[in-house]
């Protein structure tokens, strides 16, 4: 034998874990109400995958990004508000500019677009109000197809009926709103590759539309509730219905707090930290589990104590696992938060949390659950495999 | 139950083998890789765009517009063929939306009008009272009718962006309206997005006999214009790429007339008026010829006004040939058979089906049939991308190295080294599982194989734990090590479905990167399950035999 194992968490005393379930009931609904409450009235720090916009990553070319001068150059772009962090390292900035809804401004950026990318002389116009259509007029005459790659410079999409016929000066392009709104998008992408391009190497570019935004959020949160369901009734189809319960106020609990995270540090929420939210829900149910699979056992081996003490029995002989798993899984989230990268970043904090708060709310919310829901051994269902094969 | 049968043995060893043969090129340095054979080489994971650089766009089609121009033109049909059946109308309207209301003068007259409609598109849903009668498309013909507007699409965006040059496009239809475009390690986006953008202009004109006659010594005319053909610039780009790609680069963009004088590939010399335009073709399609053998030919189908030009044209011309010009370059030059009036008509030769098909596309893909928008850009620089694999790749090393050593310090050199190797064989495991698949890793995907690893480990723990238990109750080793894998069971198995129910729906629910994520997250959890219990549990029988321990050091 090289070394000798050290029982790392293993403990002589045995502790009165729910004989705390009242303070931790109260710390629990406080931190809970308390994200809730900054998720109203503080907000989440939304990303571009929910909100829509747009997020450039540029890297000086040479020496360290200057915030406060991009700053004012993207400000003053007339695109809305903008958003700057270094992002990994000082010389790389991440530049997040607002969802682009059109409208004469967008225009105006679209007219400095053909000016600076097809050349002196274009003018562009917004059509009648109530509709998104756009009138480019060009310093020359052009054909179909030279209106054609001339407008798709400032990133419009165009199609054959749209475009004029014979060689003309001006060509309207129709659209709606929604359509402008979209294209929009692009113009101001445009707009600041040109504004900051000479000194800065773009190294990413995202943009989300304002309707697939919407549906992103839609779908994540649909993703979030699906989840937390079919957890439940995973749980309700291989225990009983108290033990359903429990685990899935213990998943709100941790996703609730989890959100708070976000808040709190004003994490960027994209789909990523999505992602996270739903991690966290699937391994905090984890120890639950884990718990509870010994609360049924210990049930039928002890039919004569008290639920109090059955629970504080099964929580501490599943106290070392509980504990090295989550010290497992903590320091290979946290090899994520130090190494993973900016982009990585939020996801790995929030990982970090859950796995606190995952092993936390096993104990005291998912168990405590059980004592409140009255869950008594007779109303166990008898026949259980695993039980039977115990004994032999 | 700690002693398997040889033949389990054998099984559980195979997996792990052929788990590390699938997952070695991964692992292996390209200078290695390259002496192997290529059926080996290939068998590699996908790395996603957000790794390998490049550039993925969601487009949505304008199906709305589609459907309106569409009610347009089935007005002016409705309106012709009342107006021939002598049927007296007060009005014909374009709902908004999806119907086509037409408003009769005389009531009694109904019935003749619903026939004429009929004679226009009997698939027509019919409905209304008294002298008003809506006009409709059924949805399965419209659900069809969508489906062939993105197909089609994706045809013409594959053409396209193909033509490029770039590598291994992925052009698929995403849910009803919308085709997700992405393009691995392309450095600027704003040719591409342009390609999007651009509508392909095609036009039909005469061509000028006179000059082509006269050879290329001859002097054309200010009507005529000399435009390359579609073979003679594939030509030229076979034979002289350099050329090629100054044509490509050349802005603003070279006329047909410059490109036809500056590197003399095959060129037509064609009237510069146009005949009638692509958006005046309704439809082309490959198809065979009823007699004569069925021969592979194109067909088409030209709008009214449309046809009408056409009739004309052709009836003066038979003999000559006509050239079919899209955007700068003719793509075909029939000569006319005869005049071709009635709206359609079909172009003969000695085709191939493939060819046929070709050509049908290129008339097809005039113009796009919908307007395309990119509703979602994630670009991704190429080095941005190795970033990523090398921040990636450090969180793993780091994360496996950490976790490792906690369970030597818990559990022993002998079942802290058990739990490591099972840890290490999950993760050849996922990567052969991902190359098997042919999943793409994501930077996510990455986040998810570090977070497989602090849990693949949890099995483990868990059996190990009640290993201790059952040895403090008394147990004899052999005993302990039995009871503790059989009890540790249901606890493994929950704990696992539960986080893989999380893993499946992010997959159902999650889009691209994150997608990743869930992929490695889930292949990890099922694997882990082989790896942490199978597995070890095999490694633990040949070492109890081996050592046959009376007291285990845990």
């Amino acid at each position: 034998m090289l070394w000798k194992p050290v029982h790392l968490f293993t403990f002589k005393k045995k502790f009165d874990f729910l004989g705390q379930r009242k303070a931790a009931l109260i710390l629990s609904t406080l931190i809970n109400v308390v994200a809730l409450l900054g998720v109203a009235f503080v907000g989440l720090n939304f990303g571009i995958d929910f909100r829509g916009g747009i997020a450039i990553q540029a890297r000086a070319k040479q020496g360290v990004a200057q915030l406060d001068e991009l700053r004012s150059t993207v400000g003053g772009l007339g695109v809305g508000e903008v958003a700057l962090q270094e992002f990994g390292d000082p010389s790389t900035a991440l530049i997040r500019v607002q969802r682009q809804d059109g409208g004469p401004q967008c225009v105006a950026g679209a007219q400095k677009v053909m000016l600076t990318r097809a050349g002196p002389g274009w003018q562009v116009k917004p059509g009648p109000p109530g509709t998104g259509d756009v009138e480019f007029t060009s310093p020359a005459a052009l054909d179909a197809i030279a209106w054609r790659d001339a407008v798709s410079r400032a990133g419009l999409t165009v199609q054959e009926r749209q475009l004029p016929r014979g060689t003309v000066n001006t060509a309207k392009i129709d659209m709606t709103p929604e359509q402008q709104a979209e294209w929009c998008q692009q113009v101001a992408i445009k707009l600041v590759e040109d504004a900051i391009g000479a000194r800065y190497e773009i190294r990413g570019t995202e943009a989300v539309g304002p309707k697939i935004g919407g549906e992103l959020m839609e779908s994540g949160i649909l993703a979030v509730i699906a989840t937390m369901a079919a957890i439940a009734i995973y749980v309700w189809f291989r225990f009983e219905w108290q033990f359903a319960v429990g685990a899935l106020i213990a998943m709100l609990h941790d996703v609730i707090s989890t959100v708070g995270i976000f808040v709190l540090f004003q994490l960027d929420f994209s789909l990523t930290a999505l992602a996270a939210v739903l991690t966290v829900a699937g391994y905090s149910i984890n120890d639950t589990v884990v718990i509870f699979d010994r609360v049924r056992e210990n049930m039928r081996r002890y039919k004569k104590l008290g639920l109090v003490d059955l629970l504080n029995l099964s929580v501490n002989e599943t106290l070392a696992r509980t504990l090295m798993t989550s010290a497992t899984v903590f320091v290979a989230v946290l090899a994520l938060v130090l190494f993973g990268g900016p982009v990585l970043y939020s996801f790995s904090v929030a990982m970090l949390w859950g796995v606190i708060v995952g092993a936390y709310s096993s104990i005291w919310i998912a168990c405590a659950g059980l004592v409140y829901l009255n869950l008594r051994p007779e109303q166990l269902r008898p026949d259980d495999d695993k039980a039977e094969k115990a004994k032999a | 139950m700690l002693n398997l049968p040889r033949w389990q043995t054998i099984v559980i060893i195979a997996i792990t083998v052929l788990s590390g043969v699938f997952a070695l090129p991964n692992l292996l340095p390209s200078a290695v890789l390259d002496h192997l054979p290529g059926w080996y080489q290939q068998s590699r994971i996908n790395l996603g765009l957000d790794l390998r650089g490049g550039a993925h766009f969601l487009l949505e089609a304008d199906l709305r517009s589609v459907l309106s121009e569409r009610l347009t033109n089935l007005s002016d049909s409705v309106r012709g063929e009342l107006r021939k059946q002598q049927v007296a109308y007060k009005d014909i309207m374009v709902d908004q939306g999806r119907a086509v209301t037409v408003v009769l003068r005389d009531e009694a007259q109904r019935a003749k009008a619903i026939e004429a409609i009929r004679n226009v598109d009997p698939s027509l849903a019919v409905s209304g009272q008294g002298d008003t009668i809506h006009l409709a498309y059924s949805d399965q013909d419209l659900f069809r009718r969508k489906r062939e507007v993105i197909d089609q699409s994706i045809e013409i965006l594959r053409r396209r962006v193909d033509e490029t040059g770039t590598i291994e496009p992925t052009i698929v239809r995403q849910g009803d309206e919308r085709i997700l475009l992405q393009v691995p390690g392309i450095k600027d986006t704003t040719d591409l997005k342009n390609k999007i953008n651009q509508t392909a202009k095609l036009t039909f004109h005469l061509v000028n006999e006179d000059v082509a006659a006269a050879g290329p010594s001859a002097t054309v005319p200010p009507t005529t214009a000399m435009v390359p053909t579609r073979e003679g610039m594939q030509e030229l780009r076979r034979s002289n790429p350099k050329a090629w790609e100054e044509i490509q680069a050349a802005n603003p963009r070279m006329s047909p007339d410059q490109i036809c004088r500056r590197y003399q590939p095959q060129c037509l010399p064609v009237f510069k008026r146009v005949i009638v335009g692509g958006e005046d073709l309704d439809d082309a399609r490959s198809t065979f010829e009823q007699q004569q053998g069925g021969r592979p030919i194109i067909s088409f189908t030209f709008n009214a006004p449309g046809g009408r030009a056409f009739c004309a044209a052709t009836r003066a011309n038979v003999g000559k040939r006509l050239a079919i010009q899209l955007d700068n370059e003719i793509i075909s030059a029939p000569v006319v058979q005869s005049a071709i009036c009635g709206g359609s008509g079909i172009i003969t030769g000695t085709f191939t089906t493939q060819q046929t098909q070709e050509q049908a596309l290129l008339l097809r893909s005039g113009a796009l049939p919908a307007t395309l928008t990119i509703i979602e850009e994630r670009t991704v620089g190429a080095d941005l991308g190795a970033d990523a694999i090398r921040d990636g790749t450090v969180a793993t090393i780091v994360g496996t190295i950490l976790v490792a050593l906690f369970m030597f310090a818990a559990y022993g050199p002998v079942f802290g080294g058990f739990a490591n190797l099972a840890m290490l064989v999950n993760l050849l495991m996922v990567f052969a599982g991902m190359s098997i698949l042919g999943a793409s890793l994501t930077l996510p995907g990455m986040a998810g194989l570090v977070l497989t690893v602090g849990m693949a480990v949890d099995s483990n723990v868990l059996i190990y734990e009640r290993v201790r238990e059952e040895k403090a109750l008394g147990r004899s080793a052999f005993s302990s090590l039995a009871t503790g894998y059989e009890r540790a069971m249901s606890a493994i198995i929950d704990a696992n479905l539960t986080t893989l129910i999380a893993g499946v729906l992010l997959f159902g629910f999650g889009s691209g990167p994150i997608r990743g994520f869930a992929t490695t997250l889930s292949l990890g959890l099922v694997t882990s399950m082989f790896s942490s219990t199978i597995f070890t549990r095999m490694l633990l029988s040949v070492w109890v035999r081996w050592r046959r321990p009376t007291e285990l050091v845990i």
